[in-house]
């Protein structure tokens, strides 16, 4: 191998650069890779397909088992054109036979499986190397390239099934719509049908998709595969070396350094002490090995580091007895814990303060909502003071009828008053009738219609418009319309039914 | 009224002669309702809400979905009422002046004369006044409150009575412009009209079915009831109607509760007092009362209230309406008492 020959820029690359570099190369090559590919696939799958006609699922599966066979032909293309020589297709198909008989078993068995396969097909097929050189070579290279490789062929995994999917995509969208319009996938799916034919297209399409996909996944292996050795092996500086060698070969070069070299004349101090003058004491094998680890333990090349990092206490097993120093830290902990639980408190107690604030900020609305929720208005039958007034029986005089015919003479107001008030009071424990200080009183003659009761509607009716006119109009009130109330009062609420 | 029913009639035989004019007044006014009823079916609630805002002298804002008979009630108003008549159709490129007027040169006189707009009458229709754009909304801000209107540096005052009616429909809002507040506060009621009631929309179908005109009700029957001088009349009586301290101190607190009522972002102003007192002293003459009852202040108190104040956005997030929020606010507030 020529490093100065190749034609490739060496130099050391990122994984993901070299991967890239990979699908230029196979780009640069793409006609013999195909090609050679299809050319060597395209008859084998014919010739499986034609063997397990009935079971198209084996034939493609065989298939995908030899792919790494078929791998090596474009492995030695690129290997090949690394170096200027582009094989031709005859060449190269000619070849392939050589290239198979190398462990073409392993290939085929144990490591058929393997993630880095592309990445591991040089080692074998170029470097030649078998058994346990093999697994060393690849246990180095492996150190920096192995994920990269892995990556590549599950991406590749997925792209060979995207491309699979699409070109079965484009066959179907390329069919007539009435073709469609009778389908039934069902049928398809379920039937008995003889849908070989299908089976074996669709095998056919994985086929042409490997013809893209191969070369360019062998390239890339191959790619990562050249800069891991160029990381290695520094083909980079041996590369500048060798040019700069080419420089000074020239003939200038040789004079000039021999005149440097006459005129300069070495004095003795300039010259190095030669190796046989120091009386080195002679070291033994064990004793060198000793000051070999003394200096490696040494800096720079041991540099110890110390790193603080929390990690979880370990739980169960014997714990060591704490030393005596630590008690004092132990009651420190429990002390710890104490305000620990205290501010828990107080955070819990703020919370429940918060939200009883709230509900005091925001009490109207609360309010507000409770009420839309129970619009109805309910019987308020207990409280006294409803409608603005002291309703409650006790503060009404035993008997109302005669108290109001007693104030008649000289308070006609506050006897009507007192009479409407009687009736408020009755009304609402009484009747039961569910008032409100909102209600006004036409609102509460309304009201009174619900019960039914004709007379007491009535007497209610003449009542508040007497009451109405003494109160809103300022009127005075017919002398006999006194006797009168009082003698419906009476009639409606004899004495002794006082609740 | 359905007040009126339920109102009693106290022991008039004993009474001090009631003043002949407030009885005279009331039987009018209750004449010019039946002749109303005749022509609009099954809205009496909006019927009586334009009789009291007349009697008031305030301004209505007629609300209701298509169909419901918003233009044919002002219009049988008209039709009833002997005064001068002006409809205006709003639309989006009326301008202010062709509302208020506009002053034209004469080429004879060398002159510019003064055209007077639709504005001077006694009735004026403002249909659909929703679709007019704010500038000629705000042309009826003058004459509304102050029954004048400036033309050429001019002031000149509108005949009494002057009474604005608009209709406008809830619920199309493509292409209109809401009206401002201040425009609505000039309203003294809002009325909405609802859909009538089953036995209602049968007499309302036959009735116009039988009628010559193809799809709407004829108000060609009805017969002028009610002269602008008699109007005028009416609503100085309803003005002196007594009211006591206690029913006027109901009033204000209505219309001060829904300044911190916490369902409403914007409650009203003071001009909402002014018309429940304006507005129960007409509902009181209209029933035939002698003075105003807390009953009068609160049946208008619907119609005066709605539209001065706004629903806080909580609320109309919950799809509660102003009504609900405002009756929720009546059963709150105390009735006057002793």
């Amino acid at each position: 191998m020529r490093l100065t020959d190749t034609t490739l820029a060496v130099r050391p690359r990122d994984n993901w650069e070299a991967l890239d570099l990979g699908i230029l190369l196979a780009r640069r090559h793409a006609r013999v890779l195909l090609a050679g590919w299809a050319v060597l696939t395209l008859p084998v799958f014919a010739l499986l397909s034609l063997l397990f006609w009935q079971h198209p699922g084996i034939a493609l599966l065989l298939f995908w088992w030899l792919k790494p066979l078929f791998e090596r032909l474009p492995l030695h293309v690129l290997s090949e054109a690394l170096f200027g020589e582009v094989p031709s297709l005859r060449q190269s198909l000619r070849a392939w036979p050589h290239l198979l008989r190398r462990q073409w078993f392993a290939s085929l068995t144990w490591r058929r499986p393997s993630l880095t396969r592309s990445f591991d097909l040089p080692v074998l097929q170029l470097e030649e190397l078998g058994g346990a050189e093999r697994r060393q070579r690849l246990q180095v290279l492996h150190r920096r390239s192995a994920g990269s490789a892995r990556w590549l062929t599950l991406v590749g995994a997925h792209l060979e099934a995207v491309l699979w999917l699409g070109l079965s995509l484009v066959l179907l969208m390329l069919l007539p719509a009435q073709a469609l319009q009778q389908w039934s996938w069902q049928e398809l799916l379920l039937a008995e049908h003889d849908w070989l034919w299908l089976e074996h297209l669709s095998n056919l399409l994985y086929v042409l998709v490997l013809i893209v996909w191969e070369p360019l996944y062998v390239a890339c292996g191959f790619s990562l595969y050249l800069n891991r050795r160029t990381h290695l092996e520094a083909w980079d500086i041996e590369l500048s070396f060798r040019r700069l060698r080419q420089r000074l070969l020239t003939p200038m070069a040789w004079a000039a350094l021999a005149l440097t070299l006459g005129l300069a004349v070495p004095t003795t101090d300039a010259l190095a002490d030669s190796p046989a003058d120091t009386d080195a004491p002679a070291l033994s094998r064990e004793a060198a090995g000793e000051r070999i680890r003394a200096l490696l333990a040494e800096p720079p090349f041991h540099q110890p580091e110390t790193v603080t990092r929390w990690r979880l206490r370990e739980t169960g097993g014997e714990s060591p007895q704490p030393p005596a120093g630590l008690f004092r830290l132990d009651s420190l902990w429990r002390v710890l814990e104490y305000a620990a639980s205290l501010l828990e408190a107080l955070l819990w107690a703020a919370l429940l303060l918060g939200a009883a604030l709230l509900a005091w900020r925001y009490r109207q609305w609360l309010r507000v909502f409770a009420r839309l929720e129970h619009n109805a208005p309910a019987a308020s039958h207990a409280t006294a003071r409803v409608l603005g007034l002291d309703v409650s029986p006790q503060s009404l005089p035993e008997d109302v009828a005669g108290e109001a015919e007693r104030l008649w003479a000289e308070q006609p107001r506050v006897a009507v008053g007192l009479l409407y008030r009687a009736l408020l009071s009755r009304l609402l424990h009484d009747y039961r009738l569910p008032l409100l200080a909102a209600h006004t009183e036409g609102e509460v003659l309304q009201l009174l219609c619900r019960l039914d009761e004709p007379q007491l509607q009535a007497y209610a009716g003449t009542l508040t418009g007497y009451w109405q006119q003494l109160a809103y109009g300022h009127r005075a009130l017919p002398p006999a319309a006194g006797e009168a109330l009082c003698a419906g009062w009476r009639a409606l609420f004899p004495r002794g039914t006082q609740p | 009224m359905s007040e009126s029913d339920s109102q009693p009639t106290p022991a008039p035989a004993d009474q001090p002669a009631p003043l002949p004019p407030r009885q005279r007044a009331a039987q009018l006014a209750q004449a010019l309702g039946q002749e109303l009823r005749k022509a609009v079916i099954g809205q009496d609630e909006a019927v009586d809400g334009l009789l009291t805002a007349l009697l008031a002298g305030g301004h209505v804002l007629v609300e209701g979905v298509p169909g419901l008979g918003k233009t044919l009630l002002v219009r049988a108003l008209a039709r009833c009422f002997g005064g001068e008549f002006a409809r205006i159709q709003f639309t989006p490129d009326l301008m202010p002046s062709d509302v208020t007027g506009h002053a034209v040169y004469d080429l004879n006189s060398e002159q510019f004369k003064l055209r007077r707009g639709p504005v001077f009458t006694h009735l004026l229709l403002a249909d659909e006044i929703n679709r007019a754009p704010a500038k000629t909304q705000a042309a009826l801000l003058e004459v509304m409150q102050e029954r004048q209107v400036t033309l050429e540096n001019r002031a000149l005052a509108v005949p009494q009575p002057f009474l604005v009616m608009a209709t406008q429909n809830p619920i199309e809002q493509e292409g209109t412009y809401p009206l401002p507040e201040a425009e609505l506060d000039r309203f003294m009621f809002m009325l909405r009209m609802d859909y009538p009631a089953a036995d209602e929309e049968l007499a309302l179908v036959r009735q116009v079915t039988r009628s010559a005109r193809a799809d709407m009700l004829d108000v060609a029957p009805l017969q002028p009831r009610l002269s602008a001088r008699d109007l005028l009349a009416l609503q100085k009586i309803a003005a002196e109607l007594p009211l006591d301290d206690q029913v006027l101190d109901y009033a204000v607190r209505l219309a001060r509760a829904t300044r911190d009522w916490p369902g409403l972002a914007l409650g009203a102003g003071p001009r909402a007092s002014i018309a429940l007192v304006r507005g129960g002293r007409a509902r009181a003459l209209l029933r035939g009362g002698e003075f105003v009852t807390p009953d009068d202040i609160k049946g208008c108190a619907l119609a005066v209230l709605r539209h001065r104040v706004r629903l806080a956005p909580e609320l109309d997030i919950e799809g509660l309406t102003v009504d609900r929020v405002l009756r929720q606010l009546l059963d709150q507030v105390a009735a006057p008492r002793l």
